[in-house]
């Protein structure tokens, strides 16, 4: 029972950085803009959560790191939603810029271009009440706040896109924008915020990497989880519990890769590729059939062109 | 001035533009950590086109770029998105280095035309599940190829690092541990270099520049699609399904077969992009295998405007700034990053550009009517 909850632990911690960069990335979705630049902010995060981490202390670290990720992301935002060029070029020109700026500023800041200097994470904290029930040890005790801050996020991120009126107009303009238009909802603005919001999340996440995770900066880090965070949203259809329950099954599908290493039963490359051929099979409606906003990767603009 | 010369002008333009925008943007960081940036650019020239062996390298740092520029375009034309080119060419070398290791005592002119050909089977291959995905099953090939990209890399790590390894190193006792990669490829399956040639014209490049006939059979295939694309029905078929999918079908052409026989070519060209690399510099496939080409096609492709002979250019930029990024790294101590940057900035100011420009454009014509 301790090694199950210790492993229910361990995938707690590889969830929550891919659980909250798609949290993020459904906002961005569902207001009409694909953004698979998530792997560049989630990288741009990780470096200025480290960086801040360092002279302003770990809160320091976090905000810094949500500022780069909402400014990467405002660049996106800028090129795909006013200037209307195709938005996965401009993600993948923000993941080719994120990379050269983050080694860039690595080597003009700590004076190596992989790795940053140690730096202190939030104080852990322990769940009140679980904490004394002595099998849920593993998980609720010693654990990091972002932990509790992701999976408050989940709700929030529900409560937000389906009981207030911002959520339901963000999504109005993913589903069908000249609609939302007609009816005086600005396309554009909403555009903006959605994408800036999952560069927050996504910047967040990153510095959860660098700050709580590994406590340093390490060039490459986030090892593709922006786009195992564009995985789990689609596997979790553009719903944030959805998203959730995907993010915990990729979670602990590298929970498990770590531990298979060793053991040769199965090569731990194939456990890597859980997250993408489940989310294949997803989308050929082999699971079940996927369904994105009716609007999302088209840019908008009234006069139609 | 007449219309149409002014559109042409302006389309030759803004790569230019773009390109100057970048410079700017990144003269911003070279000043930042204290160097100049006229001297940085100074030396990234001289460095770069003042010695034979920098040229070399610039062509054999392009070559692979021509093969994925092409590979994107080709899909771009078709009205698609082959982001899958980075796992179809890791899938392609792969398939290549198999062919390479695997027989030996094989003669040049059979062993190497093979394994070029195991390539293309390679990418097809990978290109195939995306598009049947897409054509059956209406799946986006932007994020199915997403995918597939990743599990190529896993895929390719097990192959390399479990499979498919070299368990027959000579390790001197005791001296660290045999190196994660295949077995050397026999010699019948390396490409030979250009050097042979080049020294009948009085050009003599030195042995660490691996610049080899990939880079010539690179050049013949952006004519070869440059004829393909604008000289034959298959040819005008691409460009109708890729313009108006719906007026082609009306047309008599079938949207659907286009795109599987499209894609598939794409991806088959996207076979190729390694070669150059695995095939004459490396020998035998390792974990260093270099990433990324696929996405820097991307760039290209976008870059060169779809046009192969553009792309023949941007692929000879981007292997100028990878070189000159060298040179300022080594004599000057600007970070080789600045120039992954400024390629960053780059594609974005291209974008962007030839979007105000096609507004610019619409609202010409418009004025006319």
């Amino acid at each position: 029972m301790g090694d199950i909850m210790e492993m229910l632990a361990s995938a707690l911690r590889m969830t929550i950085p891919v659980l909250i960069t798609a949290l993020g990335a459904i906002f961005s979705e569902r207001s009409g803009v694909t953004n698979i630049g998530l792997e560049g902010m989630m990288m741009t995060g990780a470096f200025w959560g480290a960086y801040g981490a360092l002279h302003y202390g770990p809160v320091g670290g976090f905000l810094l790191a949500i500022a780069m990720g909402m400014l990467v992301a405002l660049i996106h935002a800028v090129v795909t939603v006013t200037y209307r060029v195709d938005q996965i070029v401009s993600g993948v020109a923000i993941n080719i810029l994120a990379y050269g700026l983050a080694r860039f500023f690595s080597i003009a800041l700590f004076g190596m271009a992989t790795t940053s200097p140690s730096v202190e994470g939030l104080p852990k904290i322990d769940i009140p009440v679980l904490k004394n029930i002595s099998v849920l040890k593993p998980i609720a005790t010693d654990i990091s706040p972002i932990i509790i801050l992701g999976i408050l996020l989940v709700f929030v991120t529900y409560w937000v896109l389906e009981k207030t009126v911002f959520g339901l107009r963000l999504k109005a303009v993913g589903e069908n924008p000249l609609a939302a238009d007609t009816l005086g909802v600005k396309v554009i603005p909403y555009r903006y915020i959605g994408v800036i919001i999952s560069g927050a999340f996504a910047g967040l996440a990153g510095a959860y990497l660098s700050i709580e995770h590994t406590h340093m900066y390490v060039e490459g880090m986030t090892q593709g989880k922006g786009f195992i965070a564009l995985a789990a949203m689609i596997f979790g259809n553009w719903m944030p519990y959805g998203s959730f329950w995907a993010s915990f099954l990729f979670g602990f599908a590298e929970a498990i890769s770590m531990r298979v290493v060793q053991s040769k039963v199965v090569p731990y490359q194939f456990i890597k590729m859980i997250p993408y051929v489940l989310t294949l099979l997803v989308l050929a409606g082999v699971v079940r059939k996927a369904q994105p906003p009716a609007s999302v990767g088209i840019p908008y603009s009234r006069e139609g062109d | 001035m007449n219309k149409r010369f002014k559109i042409i002008l302006l389309q030759l333009l803004t790569p230019i533009v773009a390109i100057l925008f970048a410079v700017v943007l990144s003269s911003v960081l070279i000043v930042a950590i204290g160097k100049s940036p006229i001297e940085v650019y100074q030396t990234m020239i001289e460095f770069s086109l003042g010695r034979a062996d920098s040229v070399g390298a610039i062509l054999f740092n392009a070559t692979p770029l021509i093969f994925s520029g092409l590979a994107v375009a080709l899909s771009f034309k078709v009205g698609l998105f082959n982001i899958g080119v980075e796992g179809q060419y890791f899938i392609g070398a792969f398939f290549a280095a198999f062919v390479g290791f695997t027989f030996t005592g094989l003669p040049a002119f059979i062993h190497l035309p093979l394994a070029i050909l195991a390539a293309m089977v390679g990418g097809v291959l990978w290109a195939f599940v995306p598009i049947y995905l897409k054509v059956r099953r209406g799946v986006h090939e932007v994020i199915s190829t997403i995918m597939l990209n990743y599990i190529a890399y896993s895929l390719i790590h097990y192959l390399i690092a479990d499979l498919f390894m070299d368990r027959n190193q000579k390790v001197p006792e005791g001296l660290g541990s045999p190196l994660i990669r295949t077995p050397h490829f026999a010699e019948s399956a390396l490409m030979p270099k250009l050097h042979g040639f080049l020294s009948f014209f009085g050009i003599d490049l030195p042995n660490y520049v691996y610049l080899n006939w990939f880079f010539v059979i690179g050049l013949l295939l952006a004519v070869g699609m440059y004829y393909l694309l604008w000289h034959t029905p298959f040819g005008y078929e691409i460009r109708a399904v890729g313009s108006n999918p719906k007026a082609s079908e009306a047309a008599g052409i079938s949207p659907n077969k286009i795109y599987f026989k499209g894609f598939l070519l794409s991806g088959a060209i996207a076979g190729l992009i390694g070669l150059s690399h695995l095939l004459s510099f490396y020998g035998y496939m390792d974990l260093d295998f270099p990433k990324n080409f696929g996405f820097n096609g991307i760039a290209v492709a976008l870059m060169g405007n779809n046009n192969p002979f553009g792309i023949v250019l941007a692929a000879l930029l981007f292997g100028f700034l990878n070189r000159g990024a060298e040179g300022v790294q080594t004599f000057m101590g600007v970070p080789m990053e600045t120039i992954v940057i400024m390629q960053g900035i780059i594609i974005l100011s291209v974008v962007v550009a030839a979007n105000i420009l096609g507004r610019y454009v619409k609202r010409l014509e418009k004025k006319e009517a």
